[in-house]
């Protein structure tokens, strides 16, 4: 075992599978800077060019450039509130408001470093995992997998605004993300639902063009509204000094850092969840470390931890979901579901064999994820002060060229105008949300799951009618819902039961 | 203004989860199973946010951990640059309806800089220059993203 890992670490160093990788890295990069271009549609695009490639070093190109997308996502969504991933929306909340109070240097440095953990603790666990994870993810059929998307959204939902009524218009956003992903035809009858007799709406609602229009025109808006640059007349200070303080952050909260890696690790290793729920779960965690209802309400305001929950399991779902992917073939992902594609470009069939024969493969696979974010992460803190500076720069030479962005990131989904479309009501929503004080986080993932949850419900119902209800695991997870739900309740009880003893 | 923003909202989902839940009745279980699972709870919980909004007690700003709109400026100059960005963003649609992304891009940020930025002619020029020069170079040559010319283009041939 011992052998085989380090003979995967000389695999990746070699100067040709080692030069792959920084390829990868260098488009991955910018692909991850850019909003709207997707990892995941890069991926595709890159793998007709690894058909004369060995697999490790064709697996260095590839996943080099997918696992670090995230990161530099994050770069886009913490300086400019448009998220640069469909996968790094959640990090907009705390970091660009931390941007915005002359802490981006701060709440890079937290996102960055937060990241690294996160893909290393996402690399262990794939190299850990793989002989005992079977019996885990056989555990859970599509009884357990509704639960937890239902698990899921309780956790945003409730601990995303505050009190009675902020639950309630979680509840609602959320409802509301479901309601739209039914928006399509339907995969069990083939019935065109809500699709208001338009071609474009049967394939239902794209996630992309719905998160820019979400985030992004809310602050551009915002950002005219102000007339300032991002980080208006606030000082950014040496920014050297404030990413050092966004570093020093994940050790002060190293547990929370971890948990959340493993939440994304989680994420990743359960098929079908992906990237877009693990940073919300996180977020969603992140949040209940709020020792009262009074720190819970900085969240959204500049909080790191906003930043740092989202951060590490954004990139430790990516080790995550190499799990299924190479040990079952069951991809956890939309990406897994291309690299898997890779696989059989190469010749190589996921399954024991990649565990046994091909070992040394797997584990390159490893080294390549903790090689390529170590890369990425001191290549992002070379350019900190180059990209923090772009929040000194005046509000109105970024809005046309985030506006640009924003459309053509939005446009390039379907290349269709519809999309723009799309953008521009979804903007109008998120705009109102905003004015309204509703989160949008459950309404994103409420989105992301109506399919996946949908989906499992059916099989459920039609495998065990109402017997599904009663499975071990199902009621463990729903007392699970229960309690995220009266979590907040009991914790603000307790807060006024404090007040009280006190006075 | 966040009462009434929030009473619209509620009205908007319980119309839609109304408008969706009856119209889910008419189709097959497998289809209107979920519809029905998430229409229904979602309707009530829009009309208790709506009854909520109108007849609670005192309406209070209830925080969500999310971004907040900035409040240093006056209401009135507020609401008129909030219409001038959503002009701005409507029109740079319209733009690229009837001209395409190639013209419609440096037309927006030549003209975004000239008219809201009130830059000088030199420092307008180069900008939209760059901008242009990346949206080309990058989507067009090197990414080969289809971008049609435009319904106003197409139409003069």
């Amino acid at each position: 075992m011992i052998d085989a890992l380090l003979q995967g670490l000389f695999l990746v160093l070699q100067w040709k599978a080692f030069a792959f990788m920084l390829l990868g890295i260098g488009v991955g990069f910018w692909v991850g800077l850019l909003p709207g271009l997707g990892g995941a549609t890069t991926l595709a695009l890159m793998l007709p060019f690894i058909y004369n490639m060995q697999p490790v070093e064709a697996f260095a190109f590839l996943l080099g450039m997918h696992s670090v997308v995230a990161t530099t996502g994050d770069v886009t969504s913490i300086l400019f509130g448009v998220p640069g991933e469909a996968t790094t929306a959640a990090i907009i909340l705390d970091g660009h408001a931390m941007a915005k109070k002359g802490e981006a240097g701060r709440a890079l440095g937290a996102a960055l470093a937060s990241s690294l953990i996160g893909a290393l603790i996402g690399a262990a666990a794939l190299a850990l995992a793989i002989p005992i994870v079977r019996p885990l993810v056989l555990t859970f059929g599509s009884p357990e997998l509704f639960m937890l998307a239902i698990v899921g959204l309780a956790f945003i939902a409730s601990l995303s605004a505050q009190g009675a009524r902020g639950m309630l218009r979680g509840f609602l956003a959320g409802g509301l993300g479901l309601f739209l992903a039914m928006i399509g035809q339907d995969p069990q009858a083939g019935v065109a639902r809500f699709t208001l007799d338009t071609l474009y709406l049967w394939q239902g609602l794209d996630l992309v063009p719905v998160l820019v229009g979400l985030f992004a025109l809310p602050e551009i808006i915002d950002l005219v509204v102000r007339g300032t640059s991002i980080a208006g007349n606030v000082r950014a200070g040496r920014i050297s000094r404030g990413a050092l303080e966004g570093v020093k952050d994940v050790f002060r909260h190293w547990w929370l850092t971890v948990r959340c890696a493993l939440i994304g690790t989680f994420v990743g290793i359960t098929p079908g969840l992906g990237g877009a729920v693990a940073q919300w779960m996180a977020y969603g965690h992140a949040t209940q470390s709020a020792r009262s209802p009074e720190e819970r309400q900085r969240f959204g305001q500049g909080d790191v931890r906003g930043v740092l929950g989202p951060g590490a399991a954004c990139n430790s779902k990516e080790g995550g979901a190499l799990i299924p992917t190479i040990a079952f073939g069951v991809p956890g992902s939309t990406s897994m579901a291309i690299l898997l594609g890779g696989f059989f470009l190469l010749g190589l069939v996921p399954g024991p064999d990649m565990l046994t024969k091909h070992l040394t493969v797997t584990f390159s696979l490893v080294w390549t994820i903790v090689l390529a974010n170590i890369i990425t992460v001191g290549v992002c803190f070379l350019l900190l002060n180059r990209l923090t500076a772009l929040t000194a720069v005046p509000g109105h030479l970024l809005v046309p060229v985030i506006l640009v962005l924003v459309f053509i990131g939005s446009y390039t989904t379907n290349s269709s105008y519809a999309d723009i479309l799309v953008t521009l009501v979804f903007g109008a929503v998120g705009y109102f949300m905003v004015v309204a004080g509703w989160p949008r986080a459950p309404l994103v993932l409420g989105l992301v799951l109506g399919k996946i949850a949908e989906n499992y419900l059916y099989i459920s119902v039609a495998r065990y009618d109402a017997a599904w209800l009663t499975r071990p695991v199902v009621l463990v997870l729903l007392a699970v819902a229960i309690g995220v739900i009266l979590y907040p309740g009991f914790q603000a009880w307790r807060s006024r039961a404090r007040k009280a003893a006190h006075a | 203004m966040h009462n009434r923003a929030s009473l619209g909202l509620a009205i908007l989902i319980m119309v839609l989860a109304g408008w969706g839940t009856l119209g889910a009745l008419a189709w097959p279980w497998k289809a209107k199973l979920f519809p029905l699972v998430i229409g229904i709870p979602l309707f009530c919980l829009a009309a208790a946010e709506a009854l909520w909004t109108l007849f609670g007690r005192q309406p209070e700003r209830q925080g969500a951990s999310d971004f907040q709109l900035s409040t240093d400026q006056a209401p009135q100059i507020a609401r008129r640059r909030t219409l001038v960005a959503a002009a701005w963003t409507v029109g740079f649609f319209i733009l690229i309806v009837l001209l395409g992304f190639q013209i419609a891009v440096p037309v927006l940020v030549f003209a975004y800089l000239k008219l809201q930025g009130k830059e000088g002619w030199l420092f307008t020029i180069v900008f939209t220059a760059a901008v242009w020069g990346f949206f080309y170079g990058l989507f067009d040559l090197l990414l080969h993203l289809p971008f049609p010319p435009g319904v106003l283009l197409e139409w003069l041939g």
